[in-house]
């Protein structure tokens, strides 16, 4: 990661590898606080990427950012290799979406969406009516043009926004939680169209939202945000299957998360070969009186790869609720029914395992004591520290 | 370049398609919004801090060496500053405490406009909360125009209600008339404190009622719920939850008030002449005197006095401001009540009572004005002081102040003040309703002419530009018309901002942003999304721009001298002097005129925050 004592990189002309967006050691601060610090980010050109988070992860600063309606305190930010510094945000050729729409309420909705094209001409052939009215088309609400936006429901209104931000054909949309102020069917639908836009346009994104699940649904890749640093950028199912940190593992949906420590041969079952890692690639983790095995796939973590797991070392790893079954004893441990919810599909029932708490799904409701284990595969190591 | 984002007319891209003229008009645009900023600072320095510097350089600077002499000399003296001055003088606290405690006390003239702005604070709260009361919690007809009626007092020239006041209180008055017609003796109320602090009480009552209305206005019913809720009795919920929130605009209204009565010149004038008056009156005579150095020391007392009330408040409002609105503001009961209990005839009767009363502050001097500028010496009804204002007009010798050139001056002045006050108010507000470091000493240095003595302003401007200044071996003056213009503008435009910058402050941010990302540049915004949403706002502000203008009386006064660019007040002050008759036509004229341009201007308008 770049820190602001790096000399800057050495000014490069827009090249075809160059990423669309790049923020190198970018930080903001305000008077005493710190909002985002040293990001280091790569959008490449058509992606759509979403920064997610919970509030206060610095997410809407950086996309401001980009924006150019705040300059950041440190670090570069370059559009395709030309650095934005400086750049007011009249000039950075984006589009931006607000989540409460911000619609020029004295304009109807036509005069909206050509406020932009006063200050470029329309992309292509077309007159500046030709490309309202195709825009408007292309959110789905034709012939709304005379129309005055406080006659529109808040989806319409949303989808007005992104037909203005779209019209001077910017070369990136920013998106700010532009859809949170929307129930969540409406939201659901609304997404699916607006990631259908992008890929018909083929327009290079940045999404914001503090939904982990819309994160995951829309994006091409996702940076997952936290007290205003990436921990994590990678596509959606990375994210979800191979998070890189405990903080990331939890944010982005329901987690068992243990910590332990590597057992040593003496505490390996009958029958195992001697030295911590079995014949399988599995090894034990003493997780306090319990011991459970861990698979470690080489592939698939970096953490593990790179350090080798011995007895004794620390050892963070997590299992999915659906991958915890009930009833399983093997590689398994006993814990009391806490709590269920009904979630239609399934049922989250909360356990407690020795002041643990634990997360599974199950058809039925679960009373009493039970059982639950997990294959050693299913269990995915996050961090093997000394 | 082939897939990296270009950038809208990225510098270093040259960008044949764009032609000179364009990219020129471009730059000017993205330039405007400084220009205009630095066009309100030129204008600023030029006729208000320039100004007012040179008089304020000449109470330090006597005979060529600076010294702190004359105001040594103005706080040692017990004339202007009573018991007070022995303690400057060096005597100790404790015998200046005892004899300030003492029946004999002296005030001097600057405790004397202490107390009596205390006085007037005090009739302004007792007479503007119940107003405030009645507006924002009662329901009846007429209570919305009500409510827009209590900005009329502010606009009106101080001058005119000071006639009314004569024509009500003074010897021959209506209140004198009506006494007499019950067969009681006249009460000499002219040249008392009591009709100095009425006439105060007339112009503020309504401003602490406004502001305090519209607190009210903003409480949540559901807080006051909630507490009730908890177990909190009406008189509880009203003091632990109303109350708080209520106050502070209070405050503001009571801190705004004794600011404004401590700087008051023409009511005290009028009404209480030498014997009665205040530092803003001496100063003036001091200054007719030509004195100038007592007269400029003199008024730097003041300005201190003034700005230490109102930087304390601005210290108390930054601690106590009251951001959120209600959601749901508290229902408004009818005046009537449909069900009667102890408790609501008793706060229907108190309202009764304070009808009456307001009746009487709020229109009796203009019905009386109305009235005497009818009347005859004889009792009875005349046109002859209209009369006489159109034979003053024929046949007025070139000296004498004649009625015609008095409307038309002020028509023309009030006009070009207000096109100069509304650019400069619209920069104002934009500048400092945006968060940056520093914003506090903008809006202090932008909202000085709030404060500061009309006739400080008045001679500086005097001495300085319309006498002439050299400046690099040229001769610079200006005519007294000129600064004239120039004076109303300072003095509007903080209305302007105050119009203004509620509205923008309101405003989402992310309108201007979505224009910005859009391409539109600073001055865009503020051009197509900005000023169309605060419009009524700003029509507002003009409104007031060219009513203030209207009534502008100190610093006309100073700089219309000898000159025939009198306005309407300056004539009213000339009649007064000898026959009230002709004083109170002309107030009359004044009234019609300012009144009807004040509703024309904000009838073009709608409703908006903020003053």
């Amino acid at each position: 990661m770049g820190s602001e004592g790096d000399p800057p990189a050495a000014p490069r002309d827009a090249d075809a590898d160059a990423p669309a967006v790049e923020l190198a050691g970018v930080s903001k601060r305000y008077d005493g606080t710190v909002a985002v610090e040293g990001v280091d980010l790569r959008i490449r050109e058509g992606e759509f990427f979403t920064l997610v988070g919970p509030s206060g992860c610095g997410k809407t600063t950086t996309l401001r950012l980009i924006a150019g309606f705040e300059e950041p305190t440190a670090g570069r930010i370059r559009f395709g290799g030309r650095d934005v510094s400086g750049v007011p945000p009249e000039e950075r050729n984006v589009g931006v979406v607000f989540q409460n729409y911000a619609l020029f309420p004295h304009m109807t909705v036509g005069e909206n969406v050509g406020y932009g094209l006063r200050f470029s001409e329309p992309p292509g052939d077309a007159s500046r009516a030709e490309r309202v009215r195709e825009l408007l088309e292309l959110v789905d609400l034709p012939g709304t043009a005379d129309r005055d936006p406080e006659s529109l429901s808040g989806g319409q209104r949303q989808r007005v926004a992104m037909a203005r931000a779209l019209a001077p054909g910017p070369d990136l949309l920013l998106l700010d939680e532009p859809m949170s102020a929307l129930d969540a069917r409406l939201r659901e639908r609304l997404r699916l169209q607006v990631r259908a836009i992008q890929r018909e346009l083929g327009i290079t994104t940045v999404y914001v939202t503090h939904d982990q699940e819309e994160a995951l649904s829309i994006s091409d890749r996702v940076a997952v945000m936290r007290g205003g640093t990436p921990e994590q950028v990678a596509p959606p199912r990375s994210v979800y299957r191979r998070p890189a940190s405990r903080f990331v593992a939890e944010f982005v949906g329901d987690n068992n998360v243990f910590e332990g420590v590597v057992a040593g041969p003496d505490d390996a079952r009958p029958g195992a070969a001697a030295g911590t890692g079995s014949s399988d690639g599995t090894v034990p983790v003493d997780i306090g009186g319990e011991t459970l095995r861990v698979r470690i796939d080489e592939s698939e973590s970096e953490a593990a790869a790179a350090a080798s797991p011995s007895p004794g070392d620390r050892l963070t790893f997590c299992v999915r609720p659906q991958h915890l079954r009930v009833g399983r004893a093997e590689n398994g441990l006993r814990a009391d029914v806490e709590s269920a919810e009904f979630l239609g599909e399934t049922t989250r029932v909360h356990l407690d395992c020795d002041g643990r708490d634990l997360a599974v799904r199950a058809e039925d409701p679960l009373e009493g004591t039970v059982v639950v284990g997990f294959d050693p595969a299913d269990a995915h190591v996050i961090d093997v520290g000394d | 370049m082939s897939d990296g984002p270009r950038l809208r007319d990225g510098s270093d891209a040259p960008d044949h398609r764009r032609d000179r003229p364009a990219r020129l008009r471009e730059l000017l645009e993205r330039r405007a919004l400084t220009g205009l900023a630095a066009a309100t600072v030129a204008i600023l320095v030029v006729v208000f801090y320039y100004p007012v510097g040179t008089v304020l350089v000449e109470s330090v600077v006597v005979d060529g060496a600076a010294t702190l002499g004359v105001f040594a000399a103005v706080l040692r003296d017990p004339f202007y500053f009573g018991e007070l001055a022995r303690l400057f003088a060096g005597e100790h606290p404790i015998a200046v405490a005892r004899a300030l405690l003492s029946p004999d006390r002296r005030l001097g003239i600057v405790g004397f406009t202490a107390y009596q702005a205390v006085l007037s604070t005090l009739a302004s709260v007792a007479l503007g909360l119940p107003a405030a009361y009645l507006l924002a919690r009662f329901e009846f007809p007429g209570r919305r125009t009500l409510r827009s009626l209590t900005i009329v007092p502010f606009v009106l020239p101080s001058i005119m209600v000071a006639v009314g006041y004569v024509a009500t209180f003074g010897r021959n008055g209506t209140l004198n008339a009506l006494l007499g017609a019950v067969g009681l003796g006249p009460v000499e109320l002219m040249f008392t404190l009591e009709a100095i602090v009425i006439a105060h009480a007339f112009y503020n009552a309504p401003l602490v009622a406004r502001v305090t209305t519209a607190a009210w206005e903003s409480v949540d019913a559901g807080a006051v719920e909630t507490a009730r809720s908890l177990g909190a009795g009406p008189v509880r919920a009203f003091l632990h939850v109303v109350a708080p929130q209520v106050y502070p605009a209070v405050l503001m209204g009571a801190a705004l008030t004794f600011v404004f009565t401590f700087g008051t010149f023409p009511i005290v004038l009028a009404l209480g002449g030498f014997e009665l008056a205040t530092v803003e009156v001496f100063v003036y005579r001091l200054a007719r005197d030509l004195n100038y150095a007592e007269a400029a020391a003199l008024a730097v007392v003041e300005l201190a006095i003034s700005l230490s009330v109102l930087g304390a408040y601005l210290r108390y409002e930054a601690r106590h401001t009251v951001t959120s609105r209600g959601v749901r503001p508290l229902p408004r009961r009818p005046v009537l009540p449909s069900a009667p209990t102890a408790r609501e005839l008793l706060s229907r009767l108190g309202l009764g009572v304070y009808a009456v009363v307001a009746a009487l502050v709020f229109l009796a001097p203009i019905a009386s004005m109305v009235l005497a500028s009818v009347t005859g010496g004889d009792g009875g009804l005349t046109l002859e002081h209209y009369r006489f204002l159109a034979e003053r007009q024929r046949t007025g010798a070139a000296f004498q102040v004649r009625p015609w050139p008095a409307v038309r001056n002020s028509l023309v002045f009030a006009a070009a003040s207000a096109l100069v006050a509304l650019p400069m108010g619209v920069v104002v507000a934009v500048i400092t309703t945006r968060e940056y470091r520093g914003r506090k000493l903008v809006d202090a240095v932008a909202m000085a002419p709030f404060a500061v003595s009309g006739i400080l302003v008045g001679l500086g401007l005097l001495r300085g530009l319309v006498f002439g200044v050299e400046v690099a071996g040229w001769r610079i003056a200006v005519a007294g018309s000129a600064a004239i213009v120039a004076a109303h503008a300072v003095a509007g435009y903080p209305f302007v901002v105050r119009t203004v910058a509620p509205g923008l402050e309101s405003l989402d941010r992310s309108l201007v942003e979505s224009a910005r990302a859009l391409g539109a540049s600073r001055a865009r915004v503020l051009r197509d999304v900005e000023l169309p949403l605060v419009w009524p706002g700003v029509v507002a502000g003009a409104a007031f721009a060219v009513a203030i203008s209207m009534g502008e009386f100190t610093a006309t006064v100073v700089l219309a001298t000898g000159a025939d660019a009198y306005t309407m007040p300056i004539a009213i002050e000339r009649f007064i002097g000898r026959r009230l008759g002709p004083a109170t036509a002309m107030g009359v004229v004044l009234l019609v005129v300012t009144g009807v341009s004040f509703v024309v201007i904000e009838r073009l308008g709608g409703e908006y925050d903020g003053i």
